[in-house]
């Protein structure tokens, strides 16, 4: 077990690195990054040349990738387009997008799994149908299209919640952004659960349990259910990160001050600081998870553990 | 008679059409006895072995007709509750693919204590207790330890003992072993078999051999019924059966076996295919790959005719085949 | 072999390992296989290609049949938007905004007073342009770097599966984002081009590990040990095999990526105006959702109708040739 996470922790360092490098050129060749430091002017030559020696912007792209991924480690992740700096940024952002993100996980546990089980239990009946054909439809409708849709339903028409949330966003406030957020991953933890199921149901083991006269619902939970839910499980976890990167969506539409709502003023008013930053920490992020769900999968499923 | 199945219909609805799986089987096995079913692969053997445990899958497997007997009660008629506790406590079953069978995210320990857990309500403990002792009883060298194994760790051969210690574990009336050689190396074979035999004398268990392995059946069973397209074509007493058969059928087994003193002859095969289930062929099901087919096979199916006292088989010709 | 033969789920699934022994078989056709096994449910039964089988399942699938009839015909509206809208999606009368439903304009005006039925319609053509193209893009793309990652194995395997694993680990919607706010051209190609990039290691994944899976078929095997190339085993052997999964995949993709147009187009960076986009439109449209909803509603639905149609699709794709859920 101690040796499968540390080549975990190996492997992730090159994706690492990639990743971020990628997101480094991205910003650094194809836009400009010191447009976005003279306010909403170009800079002129003269403060230009001053800016990117300040910034170290002469050197070659490959320095100046280390020295940030440098500071960034000893935690400076540079100045946003406002002077405060990034990490400012994140403090107030990233609790707003977890609390989120939360509250859409939630609903993929408790939603997407129920309904995978009930219909994987009933595969071909009119419930499996119709639930198969509603998460189609689901994951047919773009998040923001779900999005403006519930806002105009719930909040404009029927006044069941504000059209936008508080800048405290707090968990009962994004109640309806948390579900826009997971719908779609709702809809494929509901089919995952249900082929999974569905499958495991037809497996040697699962009849030799029911040949044991084990009673219906020990044989459910404590074989078919166990086997069934740990790709699930997996796919929950590795959606973490996903879901806090896409959160872009969501947070635009109920104008939430999270993540996505920081990024994205970074990127309109091109601060490369911030945009790098914050990319960095959400790539950290979806590979921790996914290192996490790893272990969680190793932990589950013993052929793993010992292979 | 420990159990009796009696007229037994089994079909599968599938996109294609009906597979008439098992179309009026009857078997019986008294406490203690060793019968082995034999035939290819789709004759029903399996089948009619999963109705009789109540594991069939269903649908699309359907339970058409006839009775199955257990201690003179009729399982189809009891309700799922009372036919659970049979399961595992009366009569066990052993499957062929062990590695597949077991479950493989709960150790072994757990797989068998729950066996003691669910159907006598020990304690966690007490059941891990008994599950080391039920693996000493199989030979598996160091079952103190190996109990918190998963099934991945052990090997074939170990696997499938522990398939037979779970199988043996509420010392029930009747075992039925579905191919329980077949995926072993055949080293192990032998091994199994033996142990198997063994432990059924040991605890005067009625056996219920399902096999398409002639060879094994010798040395171990007291009965022998050969099925084929669902149906018993021939019952008889092992040492009757190999003195001289009376069905082509069963007759065409026998030849196929590789004998030492048949040593450089060409060995025999049975012609033709095992028919379509979706389309059993009309009077005796056998007749489009008999040597001996007459006009009278392709249209009567031939009832079980009475050879001798223990002993039928459903040929209209069973005299001349068992005296040709 | 156990003696399930008769269900068909079983069956059909245990035929991978012990029906594909026969070489002359396979020869003749790699993806056929007889129901049943090699012992099969008899000689009577014709033994029938994957594509036959999945082709007779979907002309009887009503789901393959809707979302079908849907695409063909978004597809001709895009080529000929002119046979069911009249007039240009970019005239515009201020003095129309936000009005209802009326004759000439059966879905009402938009905040800018454009014809909402007008530019619905030629929304679709920028969809299904960028849907397909970028569809083509990345099957191409990833079935080629990763069939041959499958086939060859070795470092260049490892390598492709880091370089896979480094485009996973970048949040879509916010590569779109970075990459194409500092592009300047407003044509469907950039966003095009994005999605390529990001989107070719999931088709890559999975020609790769279905290459692999077919590798290792035995009559794969026997071919190879008969001394046949690689190209011919690869386009002969393997590629039929490892074809369908790629196909489901890629059509279930090009509804994902109009709908991704449509996010990016909302968020800004994608297509921009005097460009005619769902995404632009109902971008455009949310501002005025208490007054004119239907702005909003109609490029809304017809979206959602077209991924839903490209998503179905793909999924009755699947049923039908993924054997395992029979």
């Amino acid at each position: 077990m101690g040796r499968y996470v540390v080549r975990r922790l190996l492997q992730m360092i090159p994706v690492f690195v990639g990743a971020t490098l990628l997101i480094f050129l991205m910003v650094n060749v194809m836009g400009d990054p010191i447009a976005g430091l003279c306010g909403e002017r170009a800079c002129d030559p003269a403060t230009a040349a001053q800016l990117k020696k300040e910034f170290g912007l002469d050197k070659p792209l490959w320095q100046q990738y280390l020295t940030y991924m440098g500071n960034v480690f000893t935690g400076d992740f540079g100045t946003a387009f406002n002077g405060q700096p990034v990490t400012e940024l994140m403090a107030t952002a990233f609790p707003v997008t977890i609390r989120l993100t939360i509250v859409a996980i939630l609903f993929e546990i408790v939603i997407g799994i129920t309904l995978g089980v009930v219909t994987g239990m009933r595969r071909g009946r009119p419930v499996d149908t119709g639930v198969l054909l509603a998460t189609l439809v689901v994951i047919s409708v773009p998040t923001f299209v779900t999005g403006l849709l519930l806002q105009l339903l719930l909040g404009v028409q029927w006044h069941w919640i504000q059209p936008s949330v508080s800048q405290a966003a707090t968990f009962g406030e994004l109640i309806v952004p948390g579900l826009v957020l997971a719908a779609v991953s709702l809809a494929y933890v509901t089919r995952l659960t249900r082929t999974s199921i569905a499958e495991n149901k037809r497996s040697d083991y699962v009849r030799t349990a029911v040949a044991k006269g084990l009673p219906r619902h020990r044989v459910i939970t404590r074989h078919l259910l166990r086997n069934s839910l740990i790709p699930v499980v997996t796919f929950i976890g590795a959606d973490i990160g996903a879901l806090m990167g896409g959160a872009i969506v969501t947070e635009r539409i109920f104008n939430i001050h999270g993540v996505g709502y920081q990024l994205y003023q970074g990127i309109l008013r091109q601060n490369t600081q911030t945009v790098v930053g914050f990319v960095t920490v959400l790539v950290l992020v979806f590979l921790v998870a996914n290192l996490l769900v790893d272990l969680l999968y190793a932990v589950l499923d013993p052929r793993i553990r010992y292979a | 008679m420990l159990l009796e199945v009696r007229d037994l219909h089994v079909e599968f609805r599938t996109r294609d059409g009906i597979a008439k799986a098992v179309n009026g089987v009857s078997y019986g096995v008294d406490a203690g006895e060793t019968l082995a079913v034999l035939g290819e692969s789709g004759s029903g053997k399996s089948v009619t072995a999963q109705a009789v445990m109540g594991i069939l899958d269903m649908p699309p497997g359907r339970i058409t007709g006839g009775e199955i007997l257990f201690r003179d009660q009729d399982l189809l008629t009891l309700k799922e509750e009372d036919r659970r506790k049979v399961r595992g406590a009366g009569m066990a079953m052993i499957f062929q693919d062990a590695l597949s069978s077991l479950n493989p995210v709960l150790s072994v320990g757990d797989q068998l204590g729950e066996m003691f857990v669910v159907h006598r309500g020990m304690s966690k403990k007490d059941a891990r207790a008994r599950a080391v002792e039920l693996m000493d009883r199989v030979r598996i060298p160091g079952a103190a330890q190996r109990v918190r194994d998963y099934p991945h760790q052990f090997s074939g051969g170990m696997r499938q003992r522990i398939m037979i210690a779970m199988a043996l574990a509420l010392e029930p009336a009747l075992i039925i072993a579905d191919e329980p050689t077949t995926a072993l190396d055949v080293t192990v074979q032998a091994q199994v078999m033996d142990l198997l035999a063994e432990l059924q004398r040991e605890y005067a268990m009625a056996l219920i051999l399902i096999t398409h392995d002639l060879g094994v059946v010798a040395d171990v069973a007291d009965r022998i019924a050969v099925m084929y397209a669902g149906r018993i074509v021939e019952s008889a007493p092992v040492h009757d059966i190999y003195k001289a058969p009376a069905h082509p059928y069963t007759r065409g087994l026998l030849d196929s076996i590789p004998r030492l003193d048949h040593k450089g002859r060409e060995l025999y095969a049975i012609k033709g295919l095992p028919p379509n289930l979706m389309d059993i062929p009309p009077g005796c099901a056998f007749h489009p790959r008999c040597p001996m087919a007459r006009d009278v096979c392709r249209t009567d199916p031939p009832p079980l005719y009475e050879v001798s006292e223990a002993r039928a088989s459903a040929c209209h010709f069973w005299q001349e085949c068992l005296h040709g | 072999m156990p003696e399930q033969s008769y269900e068909p789920d079983r069956a059909i699934a245990g035929t991978g390992a012990g029906g594909a022994m026969d070489l002359a078989a396979s020869e003749a056709e790699t993806l056929e296989r007889t129901p049943g096994g090699p012992q099969g449910t008899g000689p009577q039964a014709k033994p029938r290609s994957l594509w036959s089988d999945a082709w007779r399942d979907l002309r009887r699938n009503p789901v393959f049949l809707v979302s079908g009839l849907v695409i063909v015909f978004l597809v001709v509206i895009s080529l000929w938007p002119s046979l069911i809208a009249s007039g240009s999606p970019l005239q515009c009368d201020l003095a129309k905004a936000q009005e209802g439903s009326q004759p000439g304009a059966p879905f009402g005006y938009d905040g800018q007073g454009c014809n909402v039925y007008t530019r619905t319609v030629y929304g679709a053509r920028t969809s299904v342009t960028v849907g397909v193209c970028a569809t083509l893009g990345v099957a191409l793309l990833g079935s080629a770097l990763g069939g041959l990652a499958g086939f060859f194995g070795g470092a260049w395997d490892s390598f492709l599966s880091r370089i896979t694993d480094v485009f996973f680990a970048i949040p879509v919607v916010l590569g779109g984002l970075v990459l194409l706010s500092v592009v300047t051209s407003n044509t469907v190609w950039p966003v095009i081009g994005f999605m390529v990039l990001l989107g070719w290691p999931q088709i890559s994944r999975i020609a790769r590990g279905s290459v692999i899976t077919a590798k290792q078929n035995d009559y794969v095997q026997a071919a190879r040990a008969l001394g046949a190339s690689h190209s011919r085993i690869l386009l002969r052997h393997i590629a039929p095999n490892a074809v369908a999964p790629v196909i489901v995949v890629a059509t279930i993709a090009l509804g994902t990526y109009i709908s991704l147009e449509a996010t990016l187009s909302y968020l800004g960076v994608g297509l921009k105006p005097p460009n005619v986009s769902w995404g632009i439109d109902i971008s455009a449209a949310s501002p005025y959702i208490r007054n004119a909803p239907h702005a909003l509603l109609w490029p809304s639905g017809a979206l959602a109708v077209t991924v839903l149609a490209f998503i179905m699709l793909g999924d009755a794709v699947r049923d039908a040739l993924d054997p395992k859920l029979r």
